[in-house]
Order: structure tokens, then sequence, then C-alpha cells
């Protein structure tokens, strides 16, 4: 069986956990990482794609900021600033698609901004980098406080413990093998994992490691070749449950104070009123989405 | 980079700093001019949402004084390309930004702010 992913339990104060099992991790692989990351989920895409000229967005944990020239139909159209927690991947992302981008180094835990200056928000394959429900939530306020109150979009995504059959990943606790994972709707939490990245030093340094005995009973020669030439770096991840990124938005409404629901047409409502909408949520490859969007009388 | 469209954005977010936290205040700046693509549509787009005397102040302080006062109540081309070169040309490479009401300092080097504080600070 793979042992891909590994199941851990999170301890200790979750700034440095955090530090240690993501932030540091991708400063380390940022070059590698960024290699692989080039193409953007359709999702994602359409939702770029739907937002009117002249609007100005946050990439709440932008990495090496692929999203940031969408939508490539119309560029310059709108302006996506990329946020990141780490360095390496903000210096691939300021020039990615041969141009300058906007980006700033910053915890998506904080609002660096203007309350509501932002036109829309999208924040893709970095909540379930938070290593609490607490910390997942402050996210999604501040993802929320981030946009306009009026009329602000958002677009969440986060990996699923429900893994796509395609995918190579064999997630403990998952439905991959068929086997139904009761989820009751007071207990929607995923569970928390390690994620290895291989990183592969360059061929040049290869030839300075010894050669190593190849007899070594049970080891095959390209075993050896792995271990000496790889570093795997565990990151962590939170899998979401089915219906738990939902739960994260009502429970950020509430410690907002807004209602979560379509605008209402009620016209006894007082003036000032404000809410949340879920405009559409669901599971693609291998993730969850959810799309908002800010709505006030 | 932060060019002053990011910077018309932030705000200062040190726990208490509620209030006069905006616009950040450049301090030993190094710039750098560098050509964008014109886009009138995102400029139309974007011109109502602008803090307009933030700008202004802001583009005085890197040495630009192209802007006038007041928003024009008639947009022409000229003024878009104007307001185009204040927002999407000037780069700040190196320097400071420092919030005018608790006066914490965001550096910023190779063209990226550093808006991350220290655990005591976070609000
Ligand atoms: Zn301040």
């Amino acid at each position: 069986m793979p042992s891909d992913v590994t199941t851990v339990s999170v301890s200790g104060n979750p700034d440095e956990y955090e530090d240690e099992h993501v932030h540091t991790v991708y400063d380390e692989i940022a070059g590698h990482f960024s290699s692989t990351r080039y193409k953007p989920w359709p999702i994602i895409a359409q939702f770029i794609s739907s937002l009117p000229a002249g609007w100005v967005g946050l990439d709440s944990g932008t990495g090496n900021g692929k999203y940031l020239p969408l939508p490539l139909d119309r560029p310059g159209q709108l302006w996506t600033i990329g946020l990141d927690r780490s360095i390496n991947l903000l210096r691939i992302a300021q020039t990615v698609g041969q141009k300058h981008r906007e980006v700033v180094l910053g915890n998506v835990l904080d609002v660096p901004w203007r309350r509501g200056a932002f036109d829309y928000a999208i924040s893709i394959a970095t909540i379930h980098h938070l290593s609490t429900h607490e910390r997942r939530k402050t996210a999604v306020k501040s993802l929320l406080q981030s946009i306009s109150p009026d009329y602000g979009r958002a677009l969440i995504y986060v990996w699923a413990m429900e893994q796509d059959s395609l995918s190579k990943r064999i997630i403990p606790g998952g439905q991959q093998t068929g086997e139904t994972q009761v989820v009751t709707d007071k207990d929607k939490r995923g569970v928390d994992v390690f994620v290895p990245w291989v990183l592969k030093e360059p061929s040049s340094n290869r030839s300075n490691i010894p050669a190593r005995h190849t007899s070594h009973q049970g080891t095959s020669p390209l075993t050896i070749m792995h271990e000496s030439s790889a570093k795997a770096f565990n990151r962590f991840y939170h899998m979401f449950a089915a219906g738990e990124l939902e739960q994260l938005v009502i429970e950020a409404a509430e410690d907002m104070n807004i209602q979560l629901g379509p605008k209402s047409t009620d016209s006894s409502i007082n003036a000032g009123v404000s809410g949340i909408a879920v405009v559409q949520s669901g599971w693609e490859r291998s993730n969850y989405y959810i799309e908002l969007q800010r709505w006030r009388i | 980079m932060v060019r002053l469209i990011t910077h018309n954005l932030l705000a200062c977010h040190v726990r208490g700093c509620n209030s006069n936290n905006f616009p950040l205040q450049f301090q030993d700046v190094q710039i750098g001019l560098r050509e964008a693509e014109f886009n009138p549509d995102f400029l139309r787009g974007f011109l109502p949402k602008i803090e307009w005397n933030a700008l202004v102040d802001s583009a005085r302080q890197l040495g630009d004084t192209s802007l006038p006062a007041e928003q024009p109540v008639m947009i022409d081309d000229d003024f878009l390309k104007t307001l185009h070169h204040v927002l999407l040309e000037i780069h700040v490479e190196e320097g400071a930004m420092v919030c005018p009401n608790c006066k914490h300092v965001y550096p910023i080097s190779n063209g990226i702010p550093n808006m991350l504080l220290a655990d005591h600070e976070i609000g």
C-alpha cells in the first residue's frame, strides 16, 4: 500500500506548527513546486472570467501566482493582487506570465487592507494548510472582510477527503476505497495529514555522492539513488469532510453578525442589514469549493 | 512590486490600530519606472473605488505631481493615461511604509511589501 499520506495529530503552538510544516516547506520547494503548478482549475477560471472590467481582487495564498494573469482572454481588465506567506513563491509570482504582478508578503489570517476594499477574493488550496478549525474560520472571515460588503464575491477551494478515482493518493479514512465514512452534521471534521513533497537535488550534485553497496538486503539500486539524491518534506494538510467548508462559512457569518442566505426581498427589513449568499458549492477534482457573494440592504 | 494600485488598498492592521491607519506613508523609497499596457476599461471601472486623496498624496511622496487634487468630472484619455502611469508604472522597489497612526513600519524589499506582524501585534 502506498504510504504517501499519513495522518498526524496537531500539537503545540499553531503558528510555529504551520511555520515548520507549511511555510518553511514551501520556501524550500518553491521552484520545484511551481514547475508542477501551472494549469488553472476550470471553476476558478470561469469565476474570474465572469467578473467585470475594473474589478480588483485578492488572491489569498497565491503561491506561485498562477491565477494572477487571469482572465487570459482579456488581460489587464482585472487586477488580482497575490498574498502569500512564502517569500520564495512570491518571487516566482512576481513575474508570472512574463508580466509584473502585484504581490504582498502576509498571513491569510490577517486583513492588511482597507476593509471591504476588494471587489472579489479567491482562496485556492490554502485554508487546508491551517492547523486548527478556529484558524480556518478566521481565514474565511478575513477573506470576507477584505471584499465589498455590498457586492463582493469570493471563491474558496480546499482539498477534500473524497478523492478523485484518478488521484494517486490514498487517504486514511477517505472514501476512495468505496467504504463510506459516516459524517454526521455535528461532526463535519476532516482529517489532519502530512503529504510528502519529494525534492530531487540537481543531478550535478549526484556525482559527489559516494556509491553505495548495491547488494544491501532488499534495497534496489534505484531506491538507493532515490535516498541519496532526494529529500522529502512533509506538508501539513487538513483534508475537508463533506459539508465542512459550508460549516466554516456558517460560523464565519455568525461571528461577523451577518445573515447567511440570499439577499432578502422583504421590504420590511431595516436598511443596513447585511448578509452573504452561497452562489454555488460542490466538489471538483478532489477539492471542495464554495462561491459566495456579500450583500447589504 | 508595490505600485500605487496596491498601496491604495493596504492599511495598517496592528491590533487596536483602527483609525487613521491609511494611507501608509512611504519612507526612504527607491523607485523604478516600467511601462505597462494601457487598459482604459480597467481604469474606468476602478476609478470610482480609488481613495483619491490618498492616491494624490502618495504619488507626491514618490515625486509625481501629475494628478489633479480633485477627480475630474470629464474622464478623457489624457486623464486616463496620467492615472495609468501613476497607478501602474511607478514601482517602489525598496524602502518602507509607515502607519500614520501607530508608526508601525512595513518594509519593502525587492518590490515585495512585508505585511507580517509579530504575535503580539496581531489584531
Ligand atoms: Zn497602525
